[in-house]
């Protein structure tokens, strides 16, 4: 029995070696036909969309000529005289930014916790957390701004707020990722000593969630100062709102002073967070 | 023989997708011990062991801890038979970004009011404790590095010195020197054994090293898909059952 075994033994690994070798050149045949499927849908949905937008290069041609035109004679140079009349407003943006942050990370501290399926109560309230969160990221900042300016009038109070509830949409769905995305272990083992809820939330997860909670935050400050010019032009305030007026009354000049004065403001904004950031992390 | 301080009655677990974990399992835990838990990987030890603290929960089946009815407790009552039962993991299961020393804190959480644990406001006279059990366990110079800065061998000191800050009655040891080379393995070991023996706390350790299992336990249970196999003194474990229990091979 044993003889006969030994000298089966190589036939038998020649014959697996065969095998091996043919299926790994059926697995990477139909892993060619996967890829050249994937590019065809591609290219597919290119030639879809540049039908289904108008999209020709002509235009582009001489769109680009007309850009260029208006860039040089209306916006370019800019009127620097209207940097004052700027301060102010872009002073607000600034305010209308860190408000509408400190909103958003305060409701999306709750809704994100409550939305994560490891530190909810329970699965269903986590489905219903995820479903507010998804639906405000759904509706666009500018037409939450539209609401506010109808209820509170115009001025910065209506951009904040939709700023502040309009970030939910963003932050709320970051901060749940990032908790569904910690360790588990580290987690039981406070569990595991007897720890309350938030005894666990603030000894086990909380070390863990810290550095994606600063740098979030921090980062929707960013996209805050961006979306606060825009929410100028339907009157909540800031440096779009100013900048809109300049626009309406054809001062292009004036216009790209807010322009950079926009740029400025994110710059420094980034500058700023950046070095925050270093510090606490 | 002394008390009973651990009992289990018909403990058995059955996961959703239907797999059998536990079956029927009947121990019971004499104060003082310390009892290792062997056998092959995927037998169950790790889902029983999880089970005497309830960060599994028996399908069916009792658990007697002090008197206490385990599977039947809830909120504070769980919190309160959980915190007298100090838990030791493979992978440690430390806070990475916290201290040292906060990590042997973390063992008093359960003694403390809420709020005030939850935000980390430790009591001087804890603190002390705390660093005192690090000594204890030959970290006093690691105190106030990051956790996750220390080698496996010190990290799984400091679990044992989280374990022993919850001043427990029973540690659990859930396959604490899986991860650590072999003169970790017996340094952590000593260690824990030597805590145990000091503060005459019981302990339950699962191993799957055999000879590890032989040197330090007082008494070996062995299970083997879900079943208990084998219950006896190191002595008693002869290289028959060790083949039954992990080969599926009967020379007895």
């Amino acid at each position: 029995m044993g003889m006969q075994a030994e000298k089966l033994e190589p036939l038998k690994v020649e014959a697996e070696k065969t095998n091996l070798l043919s299926e790994l050149k059926r697995r990477k045949k139909a892993l060619l036909f996967n890829k050249v499927m994937i590019w065809s849908l591609l290219a597919f949905l290119v030639v879809w969309s540049w039908i289904g937008t108008n999209f020709s290069l002509s235009f582009l041609y001489t769109g680009i000529t007309n850009i260029t035109v208006f860039i040089f004679t209306n916006l370019l140079p800019p009127d620097f005289s209207a940097i004052p009349r700027y301060i102010n407003p872009a002073l607000q943006t600034l305010y209308m930014s860190y408000v509408g942050m400190v909103i958003s990370v305060v409701l999306s501290l709750f809704f994100g916790v409550m939305a994560a399926k490891n530190t909810s109560f329970h699965p269903a309230l986590a489905f219903a957390s995820r479903s507010v969160i998804t639906f405000i990221r759904a509706v666009p900042a500018i037409i939450i701004g539209m609401i506010f300016v109808v209820a509170l009038g115009l001025g910065p109070l209506a951009g904040t707020l939709a700023l502040g509830i309009g970030g939910v949409g963003i932050l709320g769905k970051a901060f749940a990722d990032i908790l569904e995305e910690i360790d588990k272990g580290q987690v039981e083992a406070i569990r595991a000593t007897g720890a309350s809820w938030f005894q666990i939330m603030g000894q086990g997860v909380w070390p863990q969630f810290k550095t994606g909670f600063v740098a979030w935050s921090l980062y929707k400050m960013d996209l805050n100062i961006r979306e606060a010019a825009v929410l100028g032009i339907i009157g909540a305030g800031g440096i779009g709102y100013t900048l809109q007026g300049n626009i309406n009354l054809f001062q292009y000049k004036q216009a790209s002073v807010g322009i950079l004065m926009i740029f400025a403001l994110i710059l420094i904004v980034e500058f700023t967070t950046a070095k925050i950031r270093e510090k606490i992390l | 023989m002394s008390e009973v301080m651990l009992e289990t009655k018909n403990v058995s677990m059955v996961f959703p997708d239907g797999t059998e974990a536990l079956k029927n399992i009947n121990i019971k835990i004499h104060r003082g011990e310390l009892v290792s838990i062997i056998g092959p990987s995927g037998a169950g030890k790790s889902t029983f062991m999880r089970s005497l603290n309830l960060l599994n929960v028996p399908t069916s089946g009792e658990i007697v801890f002090e008197g206490e009815n385990v599977t039947k407790a809830k909120g504070k009552q769980l919190r309160h038979i959980r915190r007298r039962i100090g838990m030791i993991f493979q992978h440690f299961n430390l806070i990475k970004r916290s201290p040292t020393y906060q990590n042997v804190l973390h063992g008093r959480l359960g003694y403390m009011p809420s709020l005030k644990g939850g935000f980390g406001r430790f009591s001087e006279e804890d603190t002390e404790e705390a660093l005192a059990i690090l000594e204890r366990v030959g970290l006093g110079q690691q105190a106030f590095k990051r956790a996750d800065e220390l080698s496996g061998g010190q990290q799984q000191r400091v679990g044992i010195a989280r374990a022993i800050a919850q001043s427990p009655s029973l540690i659990l040891a859930d396959e604490p020197i899986a991860s650590l080379d072999p003169s970790s393995s017996e340094n952590v070991m000593n260690y824990l054994k030597k805590v145990c023996q000091e503060d005459g706390i019981t302990s339950i350790v699962n191993l799957h090293q055999v000879d590890f299992a032989k040197q330090f336990a007082d008494r070996i249970i062995g299970i083997k898909a879900g079943e208990v196999v084998f219950d006896g003194k190191p002595k008693e474990l002869t290289d028959g059952i060790i083949n039954h229990l992990y080969y599926d091979k009967i020379t007895v």
